[in-house]
């Protein structure tokens, strides 16, 4: 492991050069799995001994060899992903997971495991209830999850190594929590498209790397001087945003971006797994009860509102803590679960005060000018 | 001394150029192509010329528009959102909503003492635009300044119940086929505008008073199309085309004044008349 003395600069060179450590371990004899989407359940490939990678597509490489197996009603995230993955970027690793939060992943998974023809390849069957038969339910996909990985490493995964796992990936998250605190200062410590970069970084790298990269990321903008350049506060709500471009165009425009509520973000790090005697109780319980995202239903409120509470409440504590003044609501075309809840989550932050720019666009830079001229207005109207 | 202060506003389709004093000084509309953008100095030479008035006495000059970042001697660039509501606002106090009918974007504001409350644009495709209207309008060889009135004679308005600009095209060149009048296709093309236009602007909550600004204001069949959805009537400015660079030289006069009352003196951009020079 190189050492960092400039955490910075090392997040920016795994950004542009998205997995390339993953595919030096693999050269050194490690097995790399990829993982689509939030609910990769990472301490499980951690405990396995591979080296778990978050997929993502590239916004600025137009779709031309995916549509051949995926029509455009499909998530445009997934198809450029997969298009990514078809051109070959991800040929260097043993297999993948998918794990079941929307359609789109849930019925192209055969397609992807057709073409890609990886070694290894796994469908994470996840619920979308978090009722009690469904945490059961989740810890027996989990357990059936082990075994596929056990086989295919051929070395047994103890609860122990799942325990240790726990332990890393939950320092990992605090280590991050602790990153993301500095953006509460005005101005924030971090710009919001430094901070897309070290999240980019963070979720291609072996949990101790990813950790020590955060430690110095944070060592490193906590000891710079502090800018003076107040601007108006954004947070930006979505799924997996994994690009400066969108983040740019908002800063670009005059702002910072502080807070997020994304897949790859706070999503991600918020909410830690729970050591239990059976660690894969807490497992279960942290991806289905406590991520919050849209795929899964939390029903159990007394009433409507309860229910949006427990859904959206942690993005009213985020315009709170993180002194947000707009929130960009940024949702790819054709994603059903996040569209589904626009409406309920663009009132639910505008009875805090909030303005809400509601946007719907590509995973593609392509339409970003459009997204701009919105972007400014929405600046322009709440300065 | 007299201050001046210009407001341009470069759209898809259309440059309107506006100078203000205290008074409106000059206003000057003109085609926007690949070659006029990059010539946004030659429009501004034309409304200086129409002033009576040379570069230098201008204050301060404010672009907007689509195409606001090419107007090398803007000294500010502002959205063309909040340059429609401030420019309405100067003319109808009274608007709470304001509709604009563009070459290539339709967009609905919400305004409150002159400042943009909420706003929505379309953001899918030609549908309820001034360029749905001129494709329309080219296949059944009418010049588009004729629609409204055409549109008045109908008798009954045609069902078109396409919203895409191409299928809407061929739906009309089949019922032309089947016989029925220009007239009311025409009438059918409004309403269908006026629909996808309402169902847009719906998403903010309309308040009354409405204003239509825009190319599609200058048609009198989808205004009174519109009217008819919203269910009753709408207000349009004496040139509905020039309110976004009318507000963009108000706003440049605001910035003026505030910086003059803080004792201050704007930062101008420092660029002569000069031509975009990025897309040689």
């Amino acid at each position: 492991m190189e050492p960092q003395t400039n955490g910075l600069a090392t997040a920016e060179k795994y950004y542009n050069q998205y997995g390339s450590r993953a595919k030096d371990l693999k050269e050194s004899g490690k097995k790399v799995i990829g993982y689509l989407s939030a609910l990769g359940p990472v301490e499980i490939l951690t405990a396995a001994g591979v080296i778990p990678l978050r997929l993502k597509g590239n916004v600025s490489e137009a779709i031309t060899k995916g549509d051949a197996y995926m029509e455009t009603v499909v998530c445009p995230f997934v198809r450029n992903v997969f298009d990514a993955a078809v051109k070959g970027r991800y040929d260097f690793l043993d297999g993948m997971v998918l794990p079941h939060q929307c359609d789109s992943i849930d019925r192209t998974n055969d397609v992807w495991s057709d073409v890609l023809k990886l070694p290894y390849w796994h469908f994470l069957n996840v619920p979308h209830v978090t009722d009690d038969p469904s945490i059961e339910f989740m810890k027996e996909i989990l357990r059936v999850f082990i075994g596929t990985l056990e086989k295919f490493t051929g070395t047994t995964i103890t609860d122990e190594a799942i325990a240790q796992a726990v332990k890393a990936h939950n320092e990992n998250r605090r280590l991050m929590r602790e990153l993301y605190a500095l953006r509460t200062a005005n101005p924030p410590l971090i710009s919001g498209t430094e901070m897309m970069k070290v999240l980019v970084a963070a979720m291609s790298l072996p949990v101790q790397e990813s950790s020590a990269l955060i430690e110095s990321v944070t060592k490193e903008v906590k000891e710079r001087p502090s800018s003076k350049d107040m601007r108006k506060r954004i947070m930006i709500i979505g799924d997996q945003i994994d690009d400066v471009a969108v983040i740019e165009a908002i800063e670009g425009a005059g702002a910072w971006l502080v807070m997020d509520d994304l897949s790859i973000g706070s999503k991600m790090y918020w909410q830690d797994v729970d050591a239990t005697q059976d660690p894969v109780q807490g497992i279960a319980e942290r991806y289905l009860r406590k991520l919050k995202i849209p795929t899964t239903y939390v029903a159990d409120g007394n009433n409507y509102e309860e229910n949006l509470e427990a859904r959206f409440g942690h993005m009213k504590k985020y315009i709170d803590e993180f002194k947000v003044d707009g929130v960009i609501l940024f949702i790819y075309k054709y994603c059903d679960p996040y569209g589904f809840e626009v409406p309920a989550v663009k009132s639910f932050i505008e009875s805090t005060g909030a303005s809400v720019l509601y946007l719907e666009d590509e995973y593609s830079t392509s339409a970003l000018p459009r997204a701009k001229t919105r972007i400014e207005a929405f600046l322009e109207m709440i300065a | 001394m007299t201050h001046y202060f210009a407001g341009l506003d470069i759209g898809s389709t259309m440059t309107k150029v506006v100078i203000i004093s205290d008074k409106l000084e000059a206003s000057l509309i003109g085609p926007t192509g690949p070659e006029h953008r990059k010539l946004a100095n030659k429009v501004m030479e034309e409304a200086l010329d129409l002033a009576g008035l040379r570069f230098i006495d201008l204050t301060y000059i404010v672009a907007t528009g689509y195409g606001r970042i090419n107007v090398p001697f803007a000294d500010r660039q502002i959205t063309e959102i909040t340059c429609h509501a401030r420019g309405i606002h100067s003319l109808l106090p009274t608007v709470k909503t304001i509709v604009d009918i563009g070459g290539q974007d339709s967009k609905g504001i919400k305004i409150k003492d002159g400042k943009v409350t909420n706003f929505v644009m379309n953001d899918k495709c030609a549908a309820g635009t001034g360029r749905f209207l001129e494709v329309i309008a080219d296949s059944l060889g009418v010049p588009l300044e004729r629609l409204g009135e055409l549109s008045l004679t109908a008798r009954k308005a045609a069902e078109i119940s396409s919203t895409c600009t191409v299928f809407a095209e061929h739906e009309v060149n089949n019922q032309l086929a089947n016989g029925e009048s220009v007239a009311n296709l025409i009438a059918g093309i409004h309403q269908s505008v006026a629909t996808r236009v309402y169902s847009l602007v719906r998403k903010l909550k309309i308040e009354p008073d409405v204003a239509i600004t825009g190319g599609g204001a200058k048609n009198i069949g989808l205004v009174k199309a519109l009217e008819t959805r919203f269910g009753y009537p709408v207000l349009v400015p004496p040139e509905p085309l020039i309110t976004g660079a009318l507000g963009a030289a108000l706003i440049g006069k605001e910035v003026y004044e505030k910086y003059t009352t803080e004792g201050q003196t704007p930062i101008r951009c420092g660029r002569g008349l000069e031509e975009a020079t990025f897309f040689s």
